[in-house]
């Protein structure tokens, strides 16, 4: 079962520099933001892969929900801000 | 092996596999709406899925109804995230891609 | 001046989400001695849910809840809950923060006291870290001004 989880990690880390290219080259702002937010939402089962290679899972599920809950805010506020000042190229 | 463990790997592959369609939704659209639609749908349910599926492999434990819990926040939380960014691109003046005519 | 989200996808989630987010703030604050958690991160997530309650609602309508005269106040009472503690140990007999000297006035052994005490101290740096958060967001968001002063700057 622990071969499984370490594949499935990989495979989620490999998902999460394919989003980075988008993050990096993406062609003004917008595109940046939701790159991040995909980013987050893959780190957040990460995390959870993690707390169950390492048999600890209690620790790392309030660290995950805490990342979750940042990342809402901080899309929420971003597209506030971005809606009144428009992209930049 | 049990039915539970069967039913994780099950939901994990399930989750895995929608996010590599968002994952090459998000890096082969050709504008920005289209890759909203990529990540916003393919992530939340793909989330969805691996948490459930991490849920089944913990049992019925309060860790495993404090996974659910978080994969519940994440359903209702990421489309609305989704939506506020799309109102915002509209806004500020991104036209959407259309398909060129082909000129007879 | 924050405007209100004329959304109202945006202003109902928020609206369903918001205790929610702050009752799992109370719960980190609580089992900071067991999980990862404490006061300061407890304090970081309430001010943050305060945060979303003024992105998407506006100042009119929120100003019912916390303003900025509130924050002031509940800043100081934090550190005025830490300080307390701290001097009712030397009070005691004890030295500063010795825990162990609130079970005279508690009636438990000197283990619980200890806990308690910690779990006081956790309680009033949550106090602080919340509104120091929440001053920090509504000064750089408005500029200085608030619709409250007088003058407004004139």
């Amino acid at each position: 079962m622990n071969c499984f989880f370490t594949v499935v990690g990989l495979c989620l880390c490999i998902f999460v520099f394919c989003a980075l290219y988008r993050a990096i080259f993406g062609p003004g702002v917008f595109n940046r933001v939701a790159a991040i937010s995909a980013i987050g939402t893959k780190t957040l089962v990460l995390l959870l892969i993690f707390g169950l290679l390492y048999e600890r899972v209690d620790m790392f599920i309030d660290i995950s929900m805490v990342y979750a809950l940042l990342n809402f805010i901080g899309c929420v506020a971003a597209a506030k801000y971005l809606e009144s000042q428009g992209g930049i190229e | 092996m049990t039915l539970m463990i069967l039913m994780a790997i099950i939901c994990l592959l399930g989750g895995l596999f929608f996010f590599a369609t968002a994952t090459i939704g998000l890096l082969r659209f050709p504008d920005f709406f289209t890759r909203l639609h990529a990540t916003g749908k393919g992530d939340t349910l793909a989330v969805f899925l691996s948490l459930l599926g991490l849920a089944f492999y913990e049992g019925f434990s309060l860790t495993g109804l404090k996974i659910v819990i978080i994969a519940v926040f994440m359903f209702i939380a990421q489309p609305t995230a989704t939506h506020a960014i799309s109102r915002a691109g509209m806004r500020s003046g991104l036209t959407p891609w259309m398909k060129e005519k082909k000129e007879q | 001046m924050i405007v209100q989200s004329e959304d109202i996808i945006i202003r109902t989630i928020a609206r369903i989400l918001i205790p929610f987010i702050q009752i799992f703030a109370l719960y980190v604050i609580m089992h900071g001695h067991y999980s990862p958690g404490g006061g300061f991160q407890g304090g970081v997530i309430l001010g943050a849910s305060m945060v979303l309650l003024f992105l998407t609602h506006g100042y009119e309508e929120s100003k019912a809840r916390m303003t900025e005269k509130v924050a002031l106040l509940l800043s100081s009472v934090g550190v005025l809950i830490y300080a307390g503690i701290g001097m009712l140990c030397l009070i005691l007999l004890g030295n500063y923060l010795d825990y162990s000297r609130l079970a005279t006035i508690l009636n438990v052994d000197a283990a619980h006291a200890r806990s308690l005490g910690i779990l006081g101290v956790e309680i009033g740096v949550g106090f602080a870290v919340m509104a120091v958060m929440f001053s920090i967001f509504f000064d750089i968001s408005t500029g200085g001004f608030s619709p409250e002063d007088k003058d407004n700057g004139v």
